[in-house]
């Protein structure tokens, strides 16, 4: 029984390096291909030139001299474009040639990350192979284990994209970002830094436990010259509107919109005193005090929005106010003179008279 | 004498070089890492930690792996 348990994990970790070695083998044919585009773009540079001797020749043959002096200027344009090209070329031909590991090699390799980094955990289905680190502490802020997955399929992809993700297994994210979870680590994605090219070289030669272990040196050092977000801020709170890291006790939140503020960029309602962002505090046209949204109601007769202070107990804003008092006294007034109005009003028989027929 | 030697600090070179027959391992980091301070790699020779008086032997594969690599935010180009 345990020799059948163990003669199956033999068998998946053939398997698992056979998958590995393919995956090496297709990166290998894509570092090859971008040689041949490199290789391409220099050719049609290298015909252009050819193609523009011929006619300089011809030109100078016929004495065009106005032509051969054209053509001279196009070239002597072009020629930054050529040297361009010849360098980019010169750079992806100039590369070691990576040496392609053999089974056995890939073989040694995932024993050697048993033996380096603790046991690698592998999914056949998935394709993943996984190594989880020792709990990170950096500067006495403790970011817990993380688990390194590379995605074996997506290893021919290296030159596009990261086949690899670093995956906070207790994460403790800076207090301005969930998704940062260590000074490097951004939505799972690793700024390698220094360790860029490393990684990549390891990768390219099927030297596995170099690039756990590259990854493993990574999430152990800190750089405060280019992290996401510096130690110093990790526990603070990034103010929703200016993005200022401001201490978890020292930031205002806005229950409108629900966000964290700096104190630049929240006040207090006049009225109530609640906490509210600028964005959601309203200032009252009438007092200029800003007031939430609670504490805020629309005058009744023009409909314009004001704090519950500027408003009468009618709902009536001070302008409405002074036009409806306005209103009554112009009518007191016309009450006031009804009477002498009245007299002049005939009766509906006043000045007519009976005519017989 | 042939070793292969990897470095896995900066542009990650890893090729067959020529030292001198009875070449230890710490003469072989002071020749090829002359600035830097052995105790920040991990140095494995055939993937397994040696002395640092481990005489080198005919292709012998030495790692050079820094412990300390700074990360850093990808710069936009």
């Amino acid at each position: 029984m345990r020799k059948e348990k163990f003669m199956k994990k033999y068998k998946n970790i053939i398997k698992l390096s056979n998958l590995l070695l393919d995956a090496i083998s297709e990166l290998e044919s894509q570092r090859l291909r971008q040689i041949q585009a490199k290789f391409e773009d220099f050719g049609r540079q290298c015909s252009e030139a050819i193609k523009d001797s011929h006619l300089f020749y011809a030109a100078v043959e016929r004495r065009w001299f106005e032509s051969a002096e054209k053509i001279r200027t196009k070239v002597s344009r072009n020629i930054n474009d050529f040297s361009y090209y010849l360098q980019r070329f010169k750079e992806f031909i100039n590369t070691d040639e990576p040496k392609l590991p053999k089974l056995s090699d890939i073989f040694a390799e995932l024993s050697q990350i048993d033996h380096d980094l603790g046991e690698y955990q592998f999914d056949l289905n998935e394709k993943t192979i996984s190594v989880i680190t020792e709990p990170i502490t950096l500067d006495d802020i403790s970011f817990g284990p993380f688990e390194i997955k590379l995605d074996i399929n997506r290893i021919s992809r290296l030159y596009t994209e990261t086949p690899y993700r670093v995956i906070a297994l207790e994460p403790n994210p800076a207090g301005a970002d969930d998704s940062v979870t260590h000074p490097h680590v951004s939505s799972e994605k690793l700024c390698e830094g220094d360790g860029y090219i490393s990684i990549r070289r390891a990768l390219e030669q099927g030297r596995f436990c170099d690039f756990f272990t590259i990854i493993v040196s990574i999430l152990q050092t800190y750089n405060p010259d280019s992290p996401y977000i510096s130690l110093d801020d990790w526990e603070g709170i990034s103010c929703y509107d200016c993005g200022y890291t401001v201490a978890g006790d020292e930031s205002y939140y806005c229950e409108f919109c629900d966000r964290e503020y700096c104190s630049n960029c929240s006040t207090y309602c006049q009225i109530c005193d609640t906490t509210t962002c600028l964005g959601c505090a309203y200032e009252c046209p009438s007092c200029n005090e800003p007031v939430c949204q609670s504490c805020t109601a629309k005058c009744k007769e023009c409909e314009d929005v004001f704090c519950k202070h500027c408003l009468t107990e009618e709902g009536l804003c001070n302008n409405c106010e002074e036009q409806r008092k306005e209103t009554e006294n112009e009518e007191q007034e016309n009450k006031s003179k009804k009477p002498e109005t009245a007299a002049a009003v005939q009766s509906d028989s006043m000045g007519k008279t009976v005519v017989h027929a | 004498m042939r070793i292969l030697f990897i470095n896995n600090w900066g542009g990650g070179f890893a090729d067959y070089i020529s030292i001198e027959e009875g070449t230890s391992i710490e003469k072989l980091f002071k020749q090829k890492m002359s600035s830097e301070n052995a105790e920040n790699y991990l140095i494995r020779v055939n993937r397994q930690p040696v002395p640092k008086d481990y005489i080198l032997q005919e292709n012998d594969r030495v790692t050079v792996t820094p412990t300390k690599v700074e990360g850093a935010l990808p710069v936009m180009v």
